[in-house]
């Protein structure tokens, strides 16, 4: 709670310390019919999450074989890592240094949009009420402690609350978007989705992995039986893995009688992980497939270029110092694992058995910096959120995946048991659409 | 595709090859043949056996002495003969592979390199006339630089009536998004913009656009005229109007490296001066094909690293386009994945006797390229080019799907 409190001492978490800005100037003024959204995060810099979606909306972005150009208008931004104890944003030249890497005041100046010095402002664009259609928030990067499980304290949840607060004290709510996971904890994130469902305001959220394009282009058939999946995600802990397990869910999900929640998961490390690869509680066969649709294999192909199928070969446990396994029992009984192999690969890949299909193997495009182009597939999802009010797909899900994420780094905390997880008792169904890039 | 029967003999492969070294052509494809590659989801042990490999350029780097060890069936042999025929005087194996790019080959005044394709080729041959029999071929890439050797080449193959199967690793790659041009379609102009230089990546780009534009109603009809741009009188053909902006606007925006001039940003589409200050050396080749459909391939480095395709299709609105994958940028890929579909339709015709595609798409691809170096070479000159009255219909999609 410590850590929640230095939070609490930021500016967006204590609205009343700064004065409201000026009501909106004339450069703000949004064409009539765009819809106007608040940007809401931690820092604006260059190839950073928030950088590469919210430019998606003042610049536009690849779609469906066209340059796009949203019919969404950026009105105001706060930052929570953005410097502070300068000259107001918009329209002003800073008086004191800034921080070099921020982007967000020249942006501001560019794009005509109000910096704002926290949350409520953002929402009211300086005035008194409710002056946004929607909000993009991008809580990432930044720097943030991370707790005795190793879970950075992104303050998702605050920001989102402070929105909730602005959205009863006005009796009017706005589509929401949340980039990656909801909350570090699943009550949190549980009572986000929670409020979105009370307040009856479209809730979007999570990582741009489930919606970017696919190598191949296959999706799990819907209502099919998936007799065991394993995925395969590269990054550090608490990072990428999230994007990996909701990768996995956004698959499992469409399995046949939809989301009906996790009984148990279980972290295991090390020679654990091989060892659970020898007794069946992941499948190597599974585990090959997966690998067979990388295009990013270490070892030997960086040294000769050589393929190499790396499961029959057996060099992973020379390549990978660290394994992680990330076993999740469904309530239904169905199983999946996600494994992070930093030193075998570097990409995202999943494969899974399904009866009457034989295996659905791909790999999820995580396309090349700088231009990052599956962020635009996200942003066509966001867009999709702001334009009709309604989120393309369950925001449950990424309420159920920071749920496992979190329960997966209480089993590593204690000693990689099996954890039982009753309260990840959740229950959805999935778009009946593949929501994927596909056109 | 006909399915390889489990109880087939295993073909027995001889494998040819200018050089064979770390990321270069014959490593991707003879090590996936080797060692393995993924189709279908799960990793491939190809039904082949490489009985015996000749490698023109060997020395520092060369990886058959690893490979030949750790594969000892593979005979390291003397000469493109003693490949074929493992010492019995005769045509002693059922496939012939020739990786003939890369390797250290003089370039003409036109700036194309000698790779010695026609010379390893015609040894094949003669192996396979005195032999009485001949056996299916595979050659990278195109034919030949020169256009004549190129033609010598496909006619061999039908006189000898032996299969050919060449080409590019780009239609049969990944796309995004994975389309296929609809058979029958009636296309009126098609574009590829693509990166790379002369007498390399333009085949590809060459034959990116030939696989798609082959699909239309008629089937392939020929080339009329070919006419290359570069520099300056690119611009001004860009400019004018001689290709379609719509179709290089809707290429550019299937790319996933798009050029970024805006210091701070990472994705914006680049406004016309900034694509000009972006591609300091554009060219182009520009095509009339016998039935009307204009063709434009361009080499844009600087502004893409990829290869984007677009089409105008009569009754649909928007063209029609899409990216031939080649991994997921070069800094980022280890695994050339776009060698694996050639690696299997190489062993499909070792199998079944039958070309995969036509190796008249490479044909004439190699007579575009050699069209276009030689306009390039004589001032940006249109040149007529009866000699690409080449008329075939396409086969079945290749469209990679798994």
């Amino acid at each position: 709670m410590l850590t929640r409190r230095r939070f609490l001492g930021y500016s967006a978490l204590t609205p009343a310390v700064l004065a409201y800005r000026p009501l909106l100037s004339m450069g703000q003024t949004p064409a009539k019919g765009r819809i106007r959204i608040a940007v809401l995060g931690t820092s604006y810099h260059y190839g950073s999450a928030m950088q590469t979606i919210a430019d998606r909306f003042l610049v536009g972005y690849p779609h469906e074989g066209e340059w796009h150009m949203p019919d969404v208008q950026i009105v105001s931004m706060y930052l929570d890592a953005r410097p502070h104890g300068g000259e107001g944003v918009h329209g002003v030249v800073r008086s004191v240094p800034q921080d070099a890497g921020d982007l967000s005041v020249g942006r501001a100046k560019e794009f005509g949009f109000r910096a704002c010095n926290n949350i409520p402002e953002a929402l009211r664009c300086g005035g008194t009420k409710l002056a946004v259609d929607a909000v993009l928030c991008v809580v990432e990067q930044g720097n943030y402690p991370r707790n005795h499980k190793d879970q950075i304290l992104y303050p998702r949840y605050d920001f989102f609350q402070q929105c909730v607060q602005v959205f009863e004290e006005e009796g009017l709510s706005v589509p929401y978007f949340n980039h990656e996971s909801l909350s570090f904890s699943f009550p949190e994130a549980k009572s986000m989705v929670a409020a979105s469902e009370r307040l009856k305001f479209g809730l979007l959220a999570g990582s741009s992995l489930p919606v970017t394009w696919r190598i191949p282009d296959v999706d799990i058939p819907l209502g099919a039986r998936i007799e065991e999946a394993v995925m395969v995600g590269v990054g550090p802990l608490d990072g990428m893995d999230f994007d990996a397990l909701e990768a996995m869910q956004c698959m499992l999900e469409r399995r046949a009688g939809g989301e009906t929640g996790v009984k148990a998961v279980q972290l295991l490390e090390g020679d654990d992980v091989w060892a659970g690869g020898e007794s069946g509680r992941w499948s190597k066969e599974l585990l090959s497939s997966a690998l067979s649709r990388s295009d990013a294999i270490q070892g030997l192909t960086v040294t000769d270029g050589r393929p190499q199928d790396m499961v029959a070969g057996g060099v992973l446990p020379q390549l990978v110092k660290n394994p992680l396994a990330y076993c999740i029992e469904y309530q239904d009984g169905t199983r999946a694992t996600m494994l992070m192999l930093n030193g075998a690969n570097e990409d995202f890949v999943f494969s899974a058995r399904v009866a009457g299909h034989g295996l659905v193997a791909t790999q999820f495009f995580h396309s090349p910096p700088p231009n990052v182009t599956y962020s635009a597939c996200l942003a066509a999802k966001i867009e999709e959120l702001f334009c009709k009010g309604t989120a393309p797909y369950p925001a449950r899900r990424t309420m159920l995946v920071s749920g496992m994420m979190e329960a997966c780094l209480n089993s590593r905390s204690r000693l990689n048991q099996r954890l039982e997880t009753p309260h990840l008792d959740v229950h959805y169904k999935p778009s009946a659409d593949s929501q994927y890039a596909r056109a | 595709m006909p399915q390889i029967a489990s109880d087939a003999k295993r073909p027995r492969v001889a494998v040819l090859a200018n050089v064979y070294k770390t990321h270069l052509h014959t490593q991707h494809i003879i090590d996936r043949v080797l060692e393995g590659y993924d189709w279908g989801g799960v990793f491939r042990h190809p039904a082949l056996d490489v009985v015996s490999i000749y490698v023109e350029q060997r020395g520092e780097g060369d990886l058959v002495p690893e490979r030949a060890e750790r594969h000892p069936a593979m005979k390291v042999c003397a000469s493109v003969a003693d490949a074929l025929t493992l010492g019995t005087g005769k045509l002693a194996v059922d496939g012939v592979i020739y990786i003939g790019e890369q390797g250290d080959y003089p370039t003409n005044e036109k700036g194309q390199t000698l790779y010695p394709r026609y010379q390893f080729y015609k040894q094949v041959i003669e192996v396979f006339r005195s032999s009485g029999r001949s056996v299916p071929v595979y050659t990278d890439k195109h034919f030949s630089w020169n256009w004549a050797w190129a033609k010598e080449m496909y006619d061999d193959s039908r006189k000898l009536g032996f299969p050919l199967m060449g080409g590019s690793s780009l239609p049969v790659t990944w796309r995004i998004p994975q389309v296929e041009m609809p058979q029958d379609a009636v296309v009126t102009e098609a574009m590829c913009v693509a990166f790379g230089s002369l007498d390399s990546y333009d085949i590809h780009a060459l034959e990116t656009l030939q696989c798609m534009v082959e699909r239309r109603k008629g089937g392939e009809t020929g080339v009329e005229w070919v006419q290359a741009y570069r520099g300056d009188n690119f611009w001004k053909a860009h400019e004018e109007g001689v290709w379609s902006p719509a179709l290089f606007k809707a290429a550019l925006c299937r790319s996933h490296t798009l050029g970024q001039c805006r210091e701070s940003f990472t994705d914006v589409y680049p406004t016309a001066q900034e694509i000009k200050a972006l591609v300091k050396t554009p060219m182009a080749y520009h095509f009339k094909y016998k039935d009307g459909l204009r063709g434009t391939i361009m080499l844009m480095n600087g502004l893409v690293e990829d290869f984007n395709f677009a089409a105008t299709i009569q009754g649909q609105e928007k063209p029609f386009s899409l990216m031939m994958y080649l991994s997921r940028g070069r800094e980022l890929a280890t695994l050339e994945s776009y060698f694996d579909p050639i690696v299997y339709y190489i062993e499909q015709m070792m199998y079944t006797h039958k070309e995969p595609y036509p190796p008249e798409r490479v044909l004439l691809a190699t007579g575009l390229l050699c069209a276009g170096v030689d306009s390039l070479f004589q001032g940006e000159q249109r040149l007529q080019t009866p000699q690409l009255a080449i008329q075939y219909q396409p086969a079945a999609s290749t469209l990679r799907r798994t």
